[in-house]
């Protein structure tokens, strides 16, 4: 169990959903936010799958890799803002390459570690940008 | 010279001697004159010349019987006969006004043929009256050649900027353009007013992050107002269609001989294509920079994967992440110089990020920015990476009134340049030298001097670890 420096996890029990298209690379980042505290972590592998678990439900946080097989991610961006839910961007790109549009966002570069992980998911629940 | 045997008669007799008193009071002096000199009287009857004049006409005139002019033939100075009766000195007769700066071409009875230009006066009487009229005149088929030949050879320029197939245009030294050639009426999409557009004929200029550029701040307007050259600048100019076209502009000045600025010229080049390369070098590095972390990431996974429900301490697992990470900071850096070079001090900031973050009071680094080749890049990062994991662990780093100093200089001596990077420890805990070596001084001694072709010295010291690194720079 990972724990926050006030020494309890801040991310306990939150229902986290992963937008990534990397199976292999999805686990890793499943494990992490298990490791963290997270209650219920959910897997879509791309934009149409994504749409359709937050239809089902509103998760409290999203990791958002940007690119989905050649398709960007933005449209569940923009969901997920309309719905008010904190989320972060996982990719491989250089931040600069990320739309204008959501410039400033918490993002990690891949590939990260715990930490990384913890402090750009603390940034997005804090609602920094 | 002989004056006029016949003239007119009765009433006129009084008008004809005022002339001759004219006449009479320059004996001899008129053939001293480098012009032609020719006097005609109220009818046009040549009464008068002077030695130039006949050298001129290539014959010699019968006085009292010629009129107008003592030439063989003469023309037009496009060409066309001239009748005699319509020559300046028939005019000046009958209007009593001079006639000035009149060019005709005479064709002597040799057949040759010169431009002369000439000025005609007329004589008066006491009582006011046209008694006859002066004409000097003088030879200019030289200066009228040389002339020509300037144009000859103004045209030629021109028809020469006028075919580069790069942008040139000229202004003065206001800035007012005064000539620009087809490819630059092409570049700019428009044809400026010459003398009235300035600086640039462009329809609207751009800086290449897209920010609007006054053509008063343009690189020609600069090179004007302050009088020097520009080089190495990029802008973008827009058509009144929208299509933008990056160029860069060469301004020069122009000066007459005794160095006073007199305009400039400019030379526009269309770098579209350059760009347009540049932009998809960079998509293509970014997409393999993209994949490669993918894959750092997927190796990432599989470790984590392998390791899972096994006794492997979570440690291992950290440090095997962190040095997949610092390799994969690494690969940023490069991707950004596009695989040609990383700068040594970003490097070194990045592996120490996190350790400034956590306070890093301690931490000095100092050194120029130098440019490295892709191999140092990603050696020197992973031997920072592993010093400061070191560092945090057992070495300075890891105790509250430690100092870490990293610096580095470029030896210019005869030779190759050679980097030099210091790495020196202290204030932490005592050290001793390890029993066994670590990955980090295995990477130095290997990676240094066998990868790098360099050398280097690690020190453990008691009062901390010194390493000193040194690599040949490529030229």
């Amino acid at each position: 169990m990972w724990e926050g420096e006030s020494g309890r996890t801040p991310f306990a029990g939150l229902d986290v959903l992963i937008v990534e298209d990397e199976a292999i690379v999805s686990f890793l980042v499943e494990d992490m936010l298990i490791e963290l505290g997270c209650g219920t972590v959910r897997h879509a592998g791309s934009v149409t799958e994504a749409l359709a678990a937050l239809a089902a439900k509103r998760p409290d946080a999203a990791v958002l890799d940007v690119n989905l097989g050649g398709y960007k991610v933005y449209p569940v961006a923009e969901r997920l803002r309309e719905l008010g839910v904190p989320f972060l961007f996982a990719t491989g790109y250089d931040a600069s390459t990320l739309s204008r549009e959501w410039a400033g966002r918490p993002l990690v570069q891949k590939p990260f570690q715990l930490a990384a992980l913890a402090a750009s998911l603390r940034a997005a629940l804090a609602g920094r940008r | 010279m002989s004056k006029t045997e016949t003239g007119p008669a009765g009433p006129a007799a009084g008008l004809v001697r005022g002339l001759e008193r004219f006449l009479d009071a320059t004996p001899g002096f008129l053939d001293m004159l480098p012009i032609g000199v020719y006097v005609c009287d109220r009818d046009g009857t040549l009464i008068q010349f002077n030695r130039r004049a006949a050298e001129l006409w290539g014959r010699t005139p019968k006085v009292g019987s010629e009129r107008f002019c003592g030439t063989h033939k003469a023309y037009t100075i496009d060409g066309k006969p001239l009748d005699l009766a319509q020559s300046p000195m028939s005019e000046v007769l009958k209007t009593g006004q001079p006639a000035q700066n009149r060019e005709f071409i005479l064709e002597r009875p040799d057949g040759s043929r010169i431009t002369i230009v000439a000025n005609v006066e007329p004589i008066f009487d006491d009582q006011g009256k046209v008694v006859g009229a002066i004409d000097c005149f003088q030879d200019i088929t030289n200066l009228r050649a040389a002339e020509d030949a300037v144009r000859q050879s103004e045209r030629g320029f021109r028809q020469l900027l006028e075919a580069l197939p790069a942008a040139v245009y000229t202004t003065d030294a206001a800035g007012r353009i005064t000539f620009f050639n087809q490819a630059a009426a092409e570049l700019w999409g428009v044809r400026p007013a010459l003398g009235s557009a300035e600086w640039c004929g462009s329809w609207k200029l751009y800086w290449p992050d897209g920010t609007p550029l006054a053509h008063g701040d343009c690189p020609m307007a600069m090179a004007l107002k302050e009088n020097r050259p520009m080089r190495g600048v990029e802008a973008v100019a827009e058509r009144p269609d929208g299509t933008r076209v990056p160029f860069m502009p060469f301004p020069t000045l122009l000066r007459d001989e005794a160095g006073n600025l007199t305009g400039a010229v400019n030379m526009l080049v269309d770098i579209s294509e350059r760009k347009e390369a540049d932009s998809r070098q960079k998509v293509l590095l970014d997409e393999l920079n993209h994949r490669v972390k993918n894959t750092l990431a997927t190796v990432q996974s599989l470790a984590a994967q392998t390791v899972r429900g096994t006794k492997v301490p979570r440690a291992v697992r950290d440090n095997f992440e962190a040095r997949l990470v610092a390799l994969s900071r690494a690969h940023d850096q490069l991707t950004r110089g596009r695989w040609e070079s990383a700068n040594l001090k970003e490097i070194a900031e990045e592996i120490f990020a996190p350790y400034r973050s956590k306070g890093g009071n301690g931490l000095v680094i100092d050194g120029e920015g130098v440019y490295l080749a892709p191999q140092a890049s990603l050696m020197l990062a992973m031997i920072f990476h592993e010093l400061a994991t070191n560092a945090a662990k057992y070495g300075s780093l890891s105790a509250p009134t430690g100092q870490l100093a990293l610096s580095w200089k470029v030896a210019n001596g005869s030779g190759p340049r050679r980097l030099r990077i210091e790495w020196q420890e202290s204030g932490g805990p005592q050290v001793t030298e390890p029993a066994r070596r670590g990955f980090g001084s295995k990477l130095v001694e290997r990676g240094i001097t066998q990868e790098l072709k360099g050398s280097a010295e690690m020190t453990f010291d008691p009062g901390g670890l010194r390493c000193t690194m040194e690599i040949p720079l490529g030229t």
